[in-house]
């Protein structure tokens, strides 16, 4: 994920008594154990769920082979952060609020409609409507004309979160290089970048954040063509419904409707397949419709032409911003990928890696027959003409310095290293960079602890 | 206790780091937090992206690049 926008890991960054509140409904403790947890700490967690007493920190860590002693401190690390284990000592246990509800009573996963709906709703219908109400929004970041205009509560949320700016009141609004990014990603992380932007808004607009956040999850869990019972949700919920009927994620037939449906962006939000990766693949599953003329339809050739099997302005528009586009004709656009073209990208904020994930996951079916999707002299000439405007390499993360001792430097670079995380040490000047602090944090106030405790006992 | 400074750790050529010494000087030192050794060194991060414009400038008026790849469509880059 680039740029400002983030992902589920802002989770990350809520205080302890977030958590708390947070873990208590059951939705919320299952969909971050699903969803944020390695497969190892999900292990962890359930080994402890039913053990009435703590566990010993030993006892835990034997279960894992030494060898994998950077999964084993990279799950706890995680766990501790989530707030989801506790240390007494050196003795584990599970959140008490977090234990509880994820052990049942499971109550809040939405009261479902029990009256007929005078008219019935098919999950095609939906689909096309979330399909529609989705696409609007892109459409309208590109400035593409669409019978569908979005809404202003999305016109302000696109501002506000840096997706598009507006110079001087009443102008229209305009893309931003964020908002480019945006664009390249895949569907479920662009689902999430709108609803974390929703989330911060809320917080800004009166709306209880945890109520917001518990409602987002929620509907991750619900079914897909089922009708729910508005009447169970808290006012500030209630007041989201209208908001998420924009963005396509819920849909109500008028907004006095007693009763709501999830559509697929919403049941989609947090299963196992709606990952990173294979986010497109879940998307475009969601989006049955689209599976047929959206996934597909790009031709890259060796010398550099693109031809594109289109019509649709906004697959155009997202084209445009790294091919040269020479020709349209009614159902396809051809161009050629240029040094300029993939620079004039790279300005805008959209990497190399970027551009060759869109164009391979947008291949022609007749360029996956081959054995490499796309010909790689192209895929490597675009890294390349990447690498020729950056005159520097630069990682983002944090320096330590004033160590007390060597010791204590050596101790430290090597605990960074197993971990992962060293990016650049000096011994002579006991300086090092790494790319994440919390770890190297935790280990050294457990360290200083330990220390502290030694030299009492070697008093007594 | 160490302590934890945030930033983007820089690497580059000796050349392009002489070029950054000398933006960071004329601008009153706002740019670097740590000069680690001759191809490395830690600046501040919201500064990078100013950083990276006012070296792409200066590079502009030192390098002449040729421009005219566009106009032979067969053999790009």
């Amino acid at each position: 994920m680039s740029g400002n926008i983030r992902g589920f890991g802002y989770l990350e960054s809520l205080p302890p008594v977030t958590f708390r509140r947070l873990y208590q409904q059951p939705a919320t403790a299952l969909a971050i154990f699903r969803r944020m947890l390695p497969n190892l700490a999900k292990t962890i967690v359930t080994t402890l769920l039913y053990n009435e007493t703590p566990v010993a920190l030993g006892d835990l860590e034997a279960l894992v082979r030494p060898e994998s002693y950077r999964e084993r401190e990279d799950a706890f690390s995680k766990l501790r952060r989530l707030h989801i284990i506790t240390e007494n000592n050196l003795d584990v246990s599970l959140d008490p609020v977090f234990k509880k509800n994820f052990r049942g009573d499971h109550h809040s996963f939405g009261v479902p409609c029990n009256t007929e709906d005078k008219k019935k709703i098919t999950v095609q219908f939906l689909d096309n409507y979330a399909t529609r109400q989705f696409e609007a929004i892109l459409h309208y970041m590109v400035g593409t004309h669409n019978e569908v205009k979005p809404s202003e509560g999305v016109i302000t949320l696109l501002t506000k979160g840096g997706l598009m700016e507006r110079y001087g009141a009443g102008s229209q609004a305009t893309i931003t290089k964020n908002g480019f990014s945006f664009l390249l990603q895949d569907g479920n992380p662009q689902v999430w970048a709108l609803l974390i932007q929703y989330l911060e808004m809320a917080e800004e607009l009166g709306m209880e954040q945890t109520d917001v956040l518990h409602f987002l999850l929620m509907l991750g869990s619900l079914e897909l063509g089922q009708a729910y019972s508005v009447n169970t949700l808290t006012e500030t919920q209630k007041l989201m419904l209208a908001d998420l009927r924009d963005y396509g994620i819920v849909y109500q037939r008028k907004s006095s409707s007693d009763r709501f449906y999830p559509t697929r962006l919403a049941t989609t939000l947090t299963s196992e397949s709606g990952g990173l990766r294979s986010a497109s693949a879940s998307m475009s599953s969601a989006m049955v419709k689209d599976a047929e003329e959206g996934k597909g339809f790009i031709i890259l050739e060796t010398n550099y032409r693109v031809y594109a099997y289109t019509n649709s302005p906004l697959q155009i528009a997202v084209l445009n911003l790294f091919v040269k586009l020479s020709t349209r004709y009614p159902n396809l656009v051809s161009g050629r990928i240029s040094r300029r073209s993939i620079q004039e990208a790279i300005k805008m904020g959209i990497t190399a890696d970027q551009v060759i994930d869109y164009l391979s996951s947008h291949a022609h079916p007749q360029m996956r027959k081959s054995l490499v999707t796309l010909p790689p002299t192209v895929v490597d000439q675009i890294r390349l003409w990447q690498i020729e405007g950056e005159r520097m390499k630069t990682t983002t993360g944090f320096l330590f310095k004033d160590f007390h001792s060597t010791q204590e430097f050596e101790e430290v670079a090597k605990y960074a290293e197993e971990l992962g995380v060293l990016k650049w040490k000096k011994s002579a000047r006991r300086c090092m960079f790494v790319t994440r602090h919390e770890q190297i944090a935790d280990w050294l106030k457990r360290r200083a602890s330990a220390q502290q405790q030694q030299p009492k006992k070697a008093a007594a | 206790m160490p302590r934890a400074v945030k930033g983007v750790l820089i690497e580059c050529d000796p050349s392009i780091k002489a070029i950054i010494l000398k933006i960071d000087k004329d601008s009153g030192h706002g740019y670097i937090v740590e000069d680690l050794d001759d191809e490395t060194l830690v600046v501040k991060e919201p500064k990078l992206a100013e950083l990276k414009l006012r070296l792409e400038k200066i590079l502009e008026k030192t390098q002449m690049l040729e421009k005219d790849e566009e106009s032979d469509p067969e053999n790009p880059g």
